[in-house]
């Protein structure tokens, strides 16, 4: 089980001040992990124009504040995201967007694709549909931006606190030795 | 060449082949396992330059598997399915690399997907999956869904993550 | 003093450095990744890493019913999604001998036309962004929209329409739509000559572009590439000509080739394509016949198809996205083979064509070859 939960914590004091500033520049990661990417470019150019709200596209991982785990993930891709998430300096948030983050969506039953994100990484925000409209992308963005201010987003504390908890649950996944199925003698 | 001229030079030359005609663009051709090499470079010769896909089908209830080859002409504008059958368990054929390139990655695929071992291909590493354990997910009795439940879990509302 | 450094220079040369190129790389199209061996800025070896985007659609297709699959397979191909459907129906109404309404057809190369445009759009911002060109990106992802748009009138949504099915269409198409979608192929119209002067006549373009990465003919037809840079390499083989499908056998349109094969040839070759789409476009919507637009079909849920087995192809922005359904004759597909337009590109030609080439050209070629993981990946 987990040992803390969102609710127990939060960002207070001086986190604040600074939680002010962040939401107003925030650098979301440029790495497309899934078809919900194909909603982004129009929601970062001219139509939509994601750079009114501060964000901005971001090539490497170390300089970016925000990952987007755009759509389903694949066991060989969450293996990328994990490596990526890690190597991003905090404080960092996470959305996913569509339904295939939260539940498996339409590949509930694949066998290549996992059923909840929230289980291998902390996740900060979810925008259902699939895909996700520009508009509730930006919308997605805004609420991120609110719940940043509240000191509400503290996904990356959770996942520092929890460390084991993510690790066991990633290596369920990612580094298995023996077969799932068993076979039927 | 027409599509009958083509028939008869492959009825002419394998005359165990069977060929099945599906409109006048589209034909399959039947052939045997240990044929199959010899079949396809015929083919090539007579102007099938391009290799489209090389795919198996699962046939649990037969017990084979049957691959197929999936070649078009510019020339004649033609595609042409030759397919052959192989026995389900150790399933083993020739390598068609020589031939076309392309094949070497379809050979590849195939062999991750359905376990079929191609003779004269070497580089068989996996290509899609990662830390595949299981038995290959294409075959028909690899059940897909419990796999999903049993690794990635099920959907608990109550649980809070 | 100089013998050292020519000695210092020469142990510098002969390094070999291993260079992820992707997932996460900004020049990457999609979630791919080449390992490349390069030695200075040379490339030497190339493995492509893909199946990062595996969903493994081949089983989940003989897990649903043929109705449902309508729902699930446009996500094969995220950036030119009608296609799949498409392909999917033809298949399925061949394998049932279903005739369908002469109206339906035409709404169905409308559609195709304008998800190639939409999938050309891209490219040409693909093309755009490798070179460093953004406001090529810029303008094409506005302009995009404007199709999107009227997909969201059409259809309800903006990318995964599910409108083509087995028989026909869902739906006939609502008033006052042809006249926007004129506008809009006139206004798009106007605007391809805005990116001859942006992209096709600029100096800097041209010059990344000239003799990047060209393909012969022998080499184009025995690696499968397909698609516009097949005939981008010379050869007048287009499959809405040869093996017509949907009402293309009834609109009138030229193939346009070029001759070089390479990346200028491939790029000026998509231009061309997006001139021939907004004619066929336009076309349609003069022929456009009067009546229905579904053909009458089975109750969905009871949907069963007769034993056989049919390949069928169609012409994409990125090459031929072809499937091979078998049937047994039940409620669900019994097996169903994807052929992504760019599978040989990406993962075999690319082995060869890469190597020689400097690692800043490799994104460039992708954008040209139209490399489209998802695809390939399935």
């Amino acid at each position: 089980m987990l040992l803390t939960s969102t609710n127990e914590i939060k960002d207070n004091g001086m986190e604040r001040i600074l939680n002010f500033f962040r939401k107003k520049s925030l650098w979301m990661l440029h790495y497309c992990t899934g078809c919900g990417a194909v909603e982004l470019p129009p929601t970062m150019t001219s139509r939509w124009d994601m750079e009114r709200f501060g964000m901005g596209p971001m090539a490497t991982p170390r300089q970016a504040d925000l990952l987007l785990i755009t759509g389903y993930l694949s066991v060989k891709s969450l293996k990328r995201v994990i490596y990526t998430y890690e190597q991003m300096q905090e404080p960092k948030w996470v959305i996913a967007f569509g339904s295939c983050p939260i539940n498996g969506g339409i590949y509930y039953d694949s066998y290549s694709v996992i059923n909840r994100l929230a289980l291998y990484m902390p996740v900060d925000l979810s925008i259902e549909g699939c895909m996700p409209r520009p508009e509730a992308i930006i919308d997605g963005f805004t609420k991120l931006m609110k719940a940043i201010e509240k000191g509400e987003a503290v996904g990356y504390k959770k996942y520092r606190e929890n460390y084991e908890w993510y690790k066991a649950n990633q290596r369920n996944v990612l580094e298995r030795t023996s077969a799932v199925l068993k076979e039927e003698a | 060449m027409e599509q009958r001229e083509i028939i008869l030079k492959i009825k002419e030359n394998f005359s165990k082949s069977e060929v099945k005609v599906f409109d006048e663009k589209q034909f399959s051709v039947f052939a045997d396992k240990d044929d199959i090499v010899r079949i396809l470079s015929f083919m090539q010769m007579i102007g099938f330059q391009q290799l489209a896909i090389i795919s198996a089908v699962d046939w649990i209830d037969e017990k084979k598997f049957e691959l197929v080859y999936n070649l078009f002409s510019y020339t004649h504008i033609q595609q042409v399915l030759v397919k052959t059958k192989i026995e389900r368990d150790n399933p083993k054929i020739q390598s068609v690399m020589n031939l076309w390139e392309v094949a070497q990655m379809y050979e590849r695929d195939v062999h991750e997907f359905f376990g079929i071992e191609f003779s004269g291909n070497d580089d068989m590493r996996p290509l899609i999956l990662h830390n595949w354990k299981d038995k290959p997910p294409m075959r028909k009795d690899f059940d897909s869904l419990k796999y999903s439940n049993e690794i990635y879990g099920t959907f608990k509302k109550s649980e809070e993550v | 003093m100089s013998e050292i450094l020519t000695f210092m220079g020469m142990e510098d040369q002969y390094k070999k450095y291993e260079l992820f190129f992707g997932p996460n790389h900004p020049g990457m199209h999609g979630n791919f990744s080449y390992i490349i061996t390069v030695e200075g800025h040379t490339i030497k070896k190339i493995d492509p890493d893909a199946g990062l985007l595996h969903r493994g659609f081949e089983k989940l297709v003989e897990q649903r019913l043929w109705m449902q699959n309508i729902s699930l397979i446009p996500r094969i191909c995220v950036p030119e999604p009608d296609i799949n459907e498409a392909i999917y129906s033809i298949a399925v109404e061949k394998l049932m001998g279903v005739e369908v309404p002469e109206r339906a057809q035409y709404i169905r190369t409308i559609i195709l036309e304008m998800a190639r445009i939409g999938a050309f759009l891209f490219g040409f911002g693909g093309i755009g962004g490798a070179t460093g060109l953004y406001t090529a990106s810029y303008w094409t992802f506005a302009d995009r929209d404007y199709l999107l748009d009227l997909f969201e009138w059409l259809t309800g949504a903006r990318i995964y329409h599910m409108f083509i099915l087995p028989g026909g269409v869902r739906r006939d198409i609502p008033n006052g739509w042809l006249e926007k979608l004129s506008e809009t192929v006139d206004y798009l119209q106007k605007r391809l000559y805005e990116y001859d002067r942006l992209i096709y006549n600029n100096p800097l373009i041209v010059k990344r572009l000239e003799n990047l990465g060209p393909v012969t003919q022998e080499d184009a037809m025995k690696y499968g590439i397909t698609g516009p840079n097949i005939r981008a390499t010379g050869i007048k083989y287009d499959t809405r000509k040869a093996v017509p499908y949907a009402a293309y056998d009834k609109i009138d349109f030229e193939v346009p080739v070029q001759t070089a094969g390479d990346g200028l040839a491939r790029a000026v070759q998509k231009r061309e394509e997006f001139q021939v789409s907004l004619d066929i476009i336009k076309k349609a919507i003069q022929q456009m016949p009067e009546g229905s637009v579904r053909a009458k079909m089975p109750n969905p849920l009871k949907f069963r198809v007769p034993k056989g087995d049919v390949y069928v192809k169609l012409e994409t922005a990125h090459g031929e996205h072809a499937y091979y359904i078998v049937s047994n004759g039940s409620d669900k597909p019994y097996r169903m083979a994807v052929r992504g337009g760019s599978f040989t590109a990406g993962l075999v030609y690319a082995q060869k064509a890469l190597v020689g080439m400097r690692i800043e050209d490799v994104a460039l070629w992708m954008a040209t070859m139209d490399i489209c993981p998802p695809d390939f990946d399935r």
